[in-house]
Parts: structure tokens; C-alpha cells; sequence
């Protein structure tokens, strides 16, 4: 922008941006750190930045084989199931808010049907749902039918989140395709199920992979929904919370299952950050 | 027709969508002209391939609403876990709510938290954002850090803060202490809980008004800047005068989402300190959880959620008047 900047400013400007960089990852480093320490070295005042790392946390949380039997006391934990339930949970939401999202996302962008806008603002309104006020009440509708703790009543709740997220996202990313394309096809012959599924799909593709890590990420994130309506299949967010013993804190083995629940976002970041962008401010701008 | 939490009156409808359908189609106004002539082309018909596509999601969805409303009776009604008989009461819970000291706390610590949070947000969402937009050779390489907080489930973001707000062994008061402060009772003391809240999610979404603000500097031509240098304006004359009115929608657009997010802000308050110590951070949401799931007064909790939907809809009905407030002065 400002090529006439002097060297000083731009010594001072930098300087700027990397304490607001810091600021915003060094908790996350610290956090890190701190997963790599003794119980002891955590408590140790002032606190210790250089130390001899140990593994041991992360054993605590997974050896299931072991669990209790810690260096610094008995810890009863079992980290493995509420991952599975996260990764299962998320997945499947993934899965069915892809089959039944995308297909809603190209109508709204391509055809003509009654109250179409209607439609959309409908959906796009869910992102502001109120989830307590949804969960209530089917929290005795889940005791009444049977769906209480299972993966298919989480993967069904979890729709209220992330199917209005596809649908958008989806729509947002058809509409970034030409019509001449399809027009063109469908001018040379080719039936419309035949142009969806070679022409629209194959350039849809990136723009559904990066919708999929946000919706994923989205389910990952999730605590209310899993806290109320789960206790064995619950989340890995819920399971977070009660490593938090009140009176006891085990802050090392907390740090541990942190990293586990932060490792899979910071990857996703690497993965597709241009997507991600677009998804989490999506509704505010395009 | 929106579902409810959107749209209390028409008039909330026509304005709140209304917001978000301008700024969206002022960027893609080419996709809408294409809708425009493709309806003139062909007379409407009905497209059952095209209903057929779509009904499945709108159908899952029309179940969540039935269940807002469904939850909505439920705060008219006497409901408690393993109460076999359940009785219409009409508006006795909130009748009793309102008698009660707890309520209004709850009411003001939520408000206080979602308008505290969300001003210090948008004040440092712009000064991040033009310190990015400068483009230095550190804003190029560090800007993937900005998403960070975003990305981390809100949960592990209590959490992490807990850890290291802790009085004892907590890092924030080593901090504090090389620059000669004492310690800091952080969320452990009624008076500083609220405002350790605030700072964790102004850390947490502080980025989401920088990425949607920048957005929004990116849309400002280079000409118009450059037409107020040759005049003589200054640099903050500059931002002050021609850059903020032009972002100023962008900043409110983030606010109505963060607004209403924070309003109904549950993980990072539970995660910290569970509406305590004492009822210093109770928010409505927190409360209306323990109300209906500790206490198991499903009627009295689903009225607490109730009247912190009104006022989510409140606040997000005044900032987009705000926002077509500034929108003309733009255009």
C-alpha cells in the first residue's frame, strides 16, 4: 500500500504485528509446553520454560490398560473413548449434512422454486438458534424415544448446526460457477443428472472439501449439545471438562488433553486456510 | 418464513435479512442479475426434482423449530424431572423469575458480558486489521495466526485460560509479576471473574471482527485514499474521515453476529467458572442450565432461555437500525 514507508516505521510496524501474533499463540505454546511437564514443574513458581519433556501426560490419558497408576497420584481417566465419540459424531455429521445439504445448496442457487428466498433465510437463521432453548425439550423427547446417548440422536442434533452451514456454504460456491457451463452442456444434450455429475461436481469439489473441514471443525467444537444429551457417547469437549477435578488439578494431564483437542483446528488450519476464512465470517461477507 | 430467533416482528425481518442480503449481493451482484434474467426467461413452474432436493433439509430443520416452540410452551408450563402430571401455568414462572434478585443479576451479567466483550472486540478488531493491512513483511507471514482462536473448539479455550489464570501457579501472574504487579485473583475472586471473562473472549473473537473488517479495507478502492493524500489529509484524518465510514458497515455487520453469540455464550462461561464464584458471572444461558438440569425444572429453566432470546433479539434488532443507520452515508 504505502511504499514510501521509512525504515524506522516499518521496523516499529512490525514489531507491532508480532506482539499481537505472539499474544494470540503464545497460550497456545505455553499450553503445549505445560502438556510436556511434571506435575511438580507446574506448580514449580516462577514458572520453569526450560525443562527435561516427558510423554507421560498423554500415557496417562490413553493407557487405558494403566489408567490410574500416574508418578503423582491416581487420576481415573479414559481420554480414547470420548475421542472416538468426537471423531464419530463429527464424521457422520460431516456425512449427512454433505448428502442432504448439497443438493439443497445447488436448488437454491440454480432453479426456481416457490419462496426460494424464504427458504434460504429459514436456514441461514439456524445459524443464531438458540441451542439451549432447542435442547430442552429434546432432552425428554431423546429420553421418550430412545435416542438418548447414541451416535444417531448426536449426529441428528448436530444437523442444527452444521446443515444450515453446507447448505450456505454450498450454494455460496455453485453460484462461484459459470451457468454457461452447465447452459452449454445442457445445449449439446447432456441430461441434467449428467451435468451435476460431471461438470458441476468436479468443479465444486475443492470448494465441498473446504466446506466439510468447517463443518467438521464446527462439530468438534461442540459442548452444549453433547453435555446434555450424552454420557457414555459424550463428546471429547465434555470429557475436557471433567479432567478439571475441583480440589485436585492435574493441570499437566489437562494440558495433555488440550493438545489432543487443539491439534486436530491447527491442522485443519495448514490444511485450507482460505476456506476456513470464508467459512467462519460466512453471513457477515461472501 | 425465518425461524424465530431471527425474527420476532416482519419489521425485524425485513431489516436483520435485509442487512445481510444488500452487503452480500453488493458483492455478487453478478450471481443476482444472472437469478434475475434466468426468472424473466422462463415462466415459474413447479420443479418436483428441485423440491425433492431440497425438502429433506428443510423438513430436519422444520423439527428443530418445532422444538424452539415446543420449548417455548414448556416455560408456560409446571415441568419437573419425574413429575408424572404437567400443568399449564401460563406466565407463573416469569412472574416468579422477575421476584427474584438471581434473575436480574443473571440479566445484567449477560449483558454486561455481550456488550462489554463485543465493544472492546470491535475497537481492536480495526486497529488489528489496519496493522495487518499495512502489510509489513510480519502481517504477510503471521497472518494465518489471526484464524487461531477461532478454530479452537470454546471449550479448550475456557479451559486452557483456567489453566493459566490459576492464583497459585498460573503464568498470567508471573506476567504480571516481571512487570511489578501483585498477583491477581483473576476468575477465582467475584470481582474480577466478570472481567477475566470478558478478556478471554475478547481474545477468543477478537479475530472475527479482523477478518471481516479487513475484508472490508480490501474492498475500499486505492483511489479514493489516494484523491485524500493529494488534498492533504493526514493518515488519521484519512481513517478517520474516509476509511471508517466505509468499513463502519462491516463493523456492525460483525457486531449483530458476535452480539448475538456472546449473548447466548455458554461453553467459555461454564468451562471457567460456572456462573460463579457466588452469581458474579451467571449469565441467563449458564443459569437456565443449571435451572433446568441440576435442579431439573425443565418449565423454570426454558423460561430463563426464553427471556435471553428476547433480548438477543433486542440487541440484534438496535444494531442493524445501527447499522442501516450508517449504511446510506456509504453509497
Amino acid at each position: 500500500m504505502r511504499l514510501n514507508r521509512s525504515g524506522s516505521t516499518n521496523i516499529a510496524l512490525n514489531l507491532l504485528v508480532g506482539i499481537c501474533a505472539l499474544t494470540l499463540a503464545f497460550p497456545l505454546i505455553w499450553i503445549l509446553l505445560m502438556s510436556l511437564k511434571q506435575q511438580g514443574e507446574v506448580m514449580a513458581w516462577p514458572p520453569k520454560f526450560i525443562f527435561s519433556p516427558t510423554l507421560e501426560n498423554f500415557r496417562v490419558l490413553f493407557d487405558a490398560a494403566q489408567a490410574g497408576a500416574t508418578s503423582y497420584g491416581t487420576i481415573k481417566v479414559d481420554f480414547l473413548t470420548p475421542v472416538t465419540n468426537s471423531v464419530a459424531i463429527a464424521l457422520g455429521s460431516v456425512f449427512v449434512s454433505m448428502l442432504l445439504g448439497v443438493p439443497a445448496g445447488y436448488v437454491l442457487a440454480r432453479r426456481d422454486i416457490p419462496m426460494k428466498e424464504d427458504i434460504a433465510f429459514f436456514i441461514l437463521g439456524f445459524r443464531f438458534a438458540p441451542a439451549l432453548l432447542v435442547v430442552i425439550p429434546l432432552f425428554n423427547v431423546f429420553q421418550t424415544i430412545g435416542l438418548y446417548d447414541t451416535y444417531l440422536g448426536m449426529i441428528w442434533v448436530y444437523q442444527v448446526v452444521t446443515l444450515p452451514m453446507i447448505v450456505w456454504l454450498s450454494r455460496s460456491y455453485i453460484e462461484d460457477i459459470p451457468k454457461d457451463i452447465e447452459e452449454a452442456a445442457a445445449m449439446d444434450g447432456a441430461k441434467p443428472v449428467r451435468v451435476i455429475l460431471h461438470i458441476v461436481l468436479p468443479l465444486l469439489k475443492p470448494g465441498l472439501i473446504g466446506a466439510s473441514l468447517l463443518i467438521f471443525l464446527l462439530a468438534w467444537h461442540n459442548f452444549a449439545l453433547g453435555l446434555i444429551l450424552s454420557s457414555t457417547k459424550a463428546p471429547v469437549t465434555v470429557a475436557l471438562l471433567k479432567l478439571l477435578n475441583p480440589g485436585v488439578q492435574f493441570y499437566p494431564v489437562m494440558a495433555a488433553g488440550l493438545v489432543v483437542t487443539m491439534i486436530i483446528p491447527v491442522i485443519l488450519i495448514v490444511m485450507g486456510q482460505r476456506h476456513l476464512e470464508r467459512g467462519l465470517t460466512f453471513g457477515a461477507v461472501k | 418464513m425465518p425461524p424465530p430467533w431471527i425474527s420476532m416482528s416482519v419489521e425485524m425481518y425485513s431489516s436483520g435479512l435485509d442487512a445481510i442480503v444488500t452487503l452480500q449481493s453488493s458483492v455478487s451482484q453478478l450471481a443476482s442479475a444472472q437469478d434475475g434474467a434466468a426468472k424473466s426467461a422462463s415462466p415459474p413452474r413447479l420443479d418436483w426434482w428441485s423440491i425433492a432436493a431440497i425438502a429433506p433439509a428443510v423438513l430436519i430443520l422444520l423439527g428443530f423449530l418445532f422444538l424452539f416452540f415446543y420449548g417455548v410452551f414448556q416455560s408456560l408450563t409446571d415441568l419437573k424431572f419425574g413429575r408424572p402430571l404437567v400443568h399449564f401455568i401460563g406466565l407463573t414462572n416469569y412472574a416468579a423469575l422477575i421476584k427474584t434478585d438471581d434473575f436480574w443479576n443473571s440479566v445484567r451479567a449477560t449483558l454486561v458480558y455481550a456488550g462489554s466483550a463485543v465493544l472492546a472486540e470491535a475497537v481492536l478488531g480495526v486497529a488489528l486489521a489496519k496493522l495487518f493491512a499495512t502489510e509489513v513483511f510480519l502481517a504477510r507471514v503471521m497472518r494465518p495466526v489471526i484464524l487461531l482462536p477461532l478454530v479452537l473448539p470454546p471449550m479448550s479455550v475456557a479451559l486452557m485460560w483456567t489453566t493459566m489464570m490459576d492464583p497459585q501457579s498460573g503464568i498470567l501472574n508471573y506476567l504480571l509479576s516481571l512487570v511489578g504487579m501483585g498477583r491477581f485473583a483473576w476468575i477465582s475472586d467475584p470481582a474480577t471473574a466478570m472481567i477475566s471473562l470478558v478478556l478471554i473472549d475478547i481474545w477468543t473473537y477478537t479475530p472475527f471482527f479482523t477478518l471481516i473488517i479487513f475484508a472490508g479495507l480490501q474492498g475500499i478502492n486505492e483511489e479514493i485514499r489516494e484523491a485524500a493524500r493529494v488534498n492533504g489529509a493526514k493518515g488519521w484524518a484519512t481513517f478517520l474521515y474516509i476509511e471508517l465510514p466505509l468499513i463502519a458497515p462491516y463493523i456492525l455487520i460483525a457486531a449483530v453476529f458476535r452480539l448475538i453469540e456472546s449473548l447466548n455464550q455458554f461453553d467459555i462461561i461454564f468451562g471457567t467458572t460456572q456462573g460463579g464464584p457466588g452469581n458474579s458471572t451467571s449469565v441467563l444461558s449458564v443459569r437456565a442450565y443449571i435451572t433446568a438440569f441440576q435442579n431439573l425444572a425443565f418449565g423454570r429453566g426454558a423460561a430463563l432461555m426464553v427471556v435471553n432470546w428476547i433480548i438477543v433479539l433486542a440487541g440484534a434488532f438496535l444494531t442493524v437500525k445501527l447499522w442501516r443507520y450508517v449504511r446510506p452515508r456509504v453509497s
